[in-house]
């Protein structure tokens, strides 16, 4: 038994009278989509009954006032690219899609800002700034799919954040819906604000589960007229791994710093058809860097590569124009959904430590890999500490024996992770359905109440998002 | 083995913009990079270069900007890289680049081997590689998707058409241009940027070459563009939203009604 009303006729209606019929579907086919995100559907899909696109801010807030007079759960979705389950409905009820929510409002070049709406695809915000010279530097690796409010809900990271930070660093304002249905403005075009308690930063990476944004302002930057990437192929992963401290201590802020195994590297290469050397490789580093000026960024690749050289690099492949850089990108941005083509069911990780321990991280996923027999391919931004493992379901393994091991393998990685490391479980794809549970379990008592009553605060009917981060 | 690769720099594809007036693409300002086809042309001579303990000379023709493309072949690994800049060349059409290109090999004397992309992305005439066997009285061998066999003086060549492969014999020194299945190409490596950085970019202009100023730049060139039309999209769509039984009827009805008319005429 839930504590919520199940959806009726009347409310159907009354959704209809708020957003038009066009923007409320409930037929069974149309509404499968929003069951599910980017984790394995295998393992969590949930049937919303109703789903609405609402296209106001307006709209968003009465649909949340009807929902808080009938206590009704409601689910926001941004594109559906999360990979926590966080815009799961786990309890059913509606789900309010963003996706015709996607209008610039205002580019304000003088004040370097952008106001949208969270339901714009972050790469068409990029598109649309081109021509001003500036653009938002938040990166996730999903780019050409997600939305800028799932951005701002999971404070997305990505490709870039060694040097140009999370989502976070670039919201400046945003209209919240509360889940009472009230619209509040937070923040605004200022980069700097202590005036109250800083509720937007709480509002980001709060997984829907505080309000619903519906419009954000993002502070941009001028976009770096200059880029070069390296490919660099290590005989084994620690040697990879090991280059990646020593890098940051250079001088030399890099955009990007990636990793990616042998086994993610190959899998993504077959899956796009691409061939680069891989005989003898055991790993490989992605590093970029970026900048005004063309001697500048020659000067920091040449380093750069030097210093992989140093350590033992088998080659170093740069990439000075968009052709090339594509290509090795391609390679890198393929890896999770190649591997989703490999193997359906999965747990795609995203642990995150100090830098300098990564080099511990990856014998102990050999050591995780040996003990359960199930491969775990591991690629990531290694410049963040952030690496997605990913533990894949062995397909001769029954679905049952698979639900049964992946908790142990996962309460495994964790325990070394947040107990040995000083680690997090979640670098940027946050905790949504899919680590509410290992959260209970790792988070101190007296934290874990502070968490709970803050929800409570915002949300005393659980209705917004309920069953998500918190159980 | 001596193989010399005619490459140029175009406009990056995502970058392209086109002149609503004119119906030209406007170059100015947007990113260049080296034409994407001709990096199987360059791939192609590394490897056989790289077999026969040869050289690979790398020749464009373009703006002083154009040095970057050819700093990238060297990266690649070629040997030498020489830039034919001149404003005079300004406006050639592919009659007189091809020309340009020739005097330019004549300069640098003898070679095997001409090897070129299939086209540029930009122009896509795929004309100015056969223009360059003509001027030179070579043979010319277009689409080679494999080299099979180099016996002296004698390479047989696969060539890739509509229906088909064909098997070719031809003697050297020789022109082909190549299909991107020869090969993949190699990134370039830092080993072979620094041996480019080392690497002074040759610069020539008309004179160097001896160009006759008649054959070359918009003087030069017989092509006349008379009027550049994009092509209007003259079908239009109708939008019917059946979500219920009735509307269902009146949207199957129009779809009937469409397909009559598309046959009946």
């Amino acid at each position: 038994m839930t504590p919520y009303t199940p959806i009726t006729a009347a409310i159907i209606e009354e959704l209809i009278t708020i957003c038009s019929a066009s923007n409320v579907l409930t037929e069974r086919d149309r509404i499968e989509g929003y069951s599910h995100d980017e984790t394995s559907k295998e393992q969590y899909s949930v049937m919303p009954d109703v789903v609405v696109t609402p296209t106001s801010t307006e709209q968003v807030a009465q649909i949340m006032r009807l929902a808080d007079r009938h206590t009704i759960p409601v689910t926001p979705r941004g594109a559906g690219s999360g990979l926590s389950g966080g815009a799961i409905p786990l309890f059913g009820g509606i789900v309010i899609s963003l996706e015709k929510m996607n209008r610039i409002i205002e580019i304000d070049e003088a004040n370097l800002t952008v106001t949208a709406e969270a339901g714009i695809v972050t790469n068409e915000l990029n598109e649309h700034l081109k021509d001003t010279g500036l653009f938002f530097a938040g990166y996730p690796m999903s780019l050409e799919s997600c939305f800028l409010g799932g951005n701002i809900a999971e404070n997305a990271g990505g490709g870039k954040a060694i040097k140009y930070g999370v989502t976070s660093r670039y919201v400046l304002g945003m209209t919240v819906v509360t889940p009472q249905g009230q619209i509040v403005h937070l923040g605004g075009k200022v980069t700097k604000d202590v005036s109250s308690y800083d509720l937007k930063q709480l509002y980001i990476g709060s997984e829907g589960t505080l309000g619903i944004i519906c419009e954000a302002t993002i502070k941009l930057i001028g976009i770096p007229k200059v880029a070069s990437t390296l490919l660099v192929p290590f005989q084994s992963a620690q040697q990879a791994i090991a280059v990646v401290p020593l890098l940051m201590k250079q001088g030399i802020i890099p955009v990007s710093i990636e990793f990616m195994d042998r086994l993610s590297f190959e899998i993504s290469c077959s899956y796009l058809n691409e061939t680069l050397p891989l005989s003898g490789v055991g790993a490989m580093l992605l590093l970029e860097v970026d900048g005004s000026d063309a001697a500048q960024v020659e000067a920091d690749l040449v380093a750069v590569g030097e210093l992989c050289e140093e350590m033992g690099a088998m080659e170093v492949y740069i990439a000075e124009d968009a052709n090339n850089r594509e290509r090795i990108w391609a390679v890198r941005r393929a890896i999770a959904e190649a591997i989703k083509v490999y193997s359906p069911v999965q747990s795609l990780e995203d642990v995150v430590v100090p830098i300098t321990s990564i080099p511990q991280v990856l014998p102990f996923l050999k050591e995780l890999s040996d003990r359960y027999g199930l491969q775990i391919p591991c690629y990531g931004h290694a410049g963040d500490g952030n690496l997605h493992a990913t533990i894949i379901k062995d397909p001769e393994w029954t679905m049952e024996k698979w639900l049964e091991i992946e908790p142990k393998i996962l309460r495994d990685l964790y325990a070394f992770i947040v107990g040995k490391l000083g680690g997090k479980i979640s670098g940027e794809h946050g905790i949504g359905l899919k680590r509410r549970e290992f959260v209970k379990e790792l988070t101190p008592d007296a934290e874990y109440e502070l968490l709970k009553t803050l929800k409570r605060a915002f949300d005393p009917k659980n209705i917004m998002n309920p069953g998500k981060i918190l159980i | 083995m001596h193989i010399i690769v005619p490459i140029k720099q175009v406009p990056q594809s995502s970058a392209v913009k086109m002149d609503p007036v004119t119906g030209t693409m406007i170059r100015s300002g947007s990113a260049a990079t080296l034409n994407p086809l001709d990096l199987y042309a360059l791939e192609t001579a590394l490897c056989l270069s790289e077999r026969s303990a040869g050289s690979v000379t790398a020749l464009t023709m373009g703006p002083p900007s154009a040095a970057q493309i050819l700093k990238e072949a060297l990266s690649m690994g070629a040997s030498r890289a020489i830039l034919l800049t001149d404003r005079l060349f300004g406006g050639s059409d592919t009659y007189a680049t091809s020309y340009a290109l020739s005097k330019a090999i004549e300069h640098i004397g003898s070679f095997d081997l001409i090897i070129t992309g299939e086209r540029a992305t930009d122009g896509d005439t795929a004309q100015v590689g056969p223009g360059i066997a003509a001027w030179l009285d070579v043979a010319l061998v277009t689409y080679v998707s494999a080299i099979n066999t180099i016996v002296d003086r004698t390479m047989e060549v696969e060539r890739l058409t509509e229906e088909g492969y064909q098997a070719v014999r031809l003697t050297l020194p020789a022109l082909i241009s190549v299909v991107k299945e020869i090969a993949i190409p190699r990134l370039p490596t830092l080993r072979g940027k620094k041996r480019a950085m080392n690497t002074p970019i040759e610069e020539w202009d008309a004179r160097t070459i001896g160009a006759d100023i008649g054959k070359i730049g918009l003087k030069g060139s017989p092509t006349r563009v008379v009027k550049i039309e994009s092509p209007k999209v003259a079908r239009t769509a109708e939008v019917h939203i059946a979500s219920d039984e009735d509307s269902m009827k009146g949207a199957v009805d129009r779809l009937i009604d469409i397909i009559e008319e598309v046959y009946h005429g």
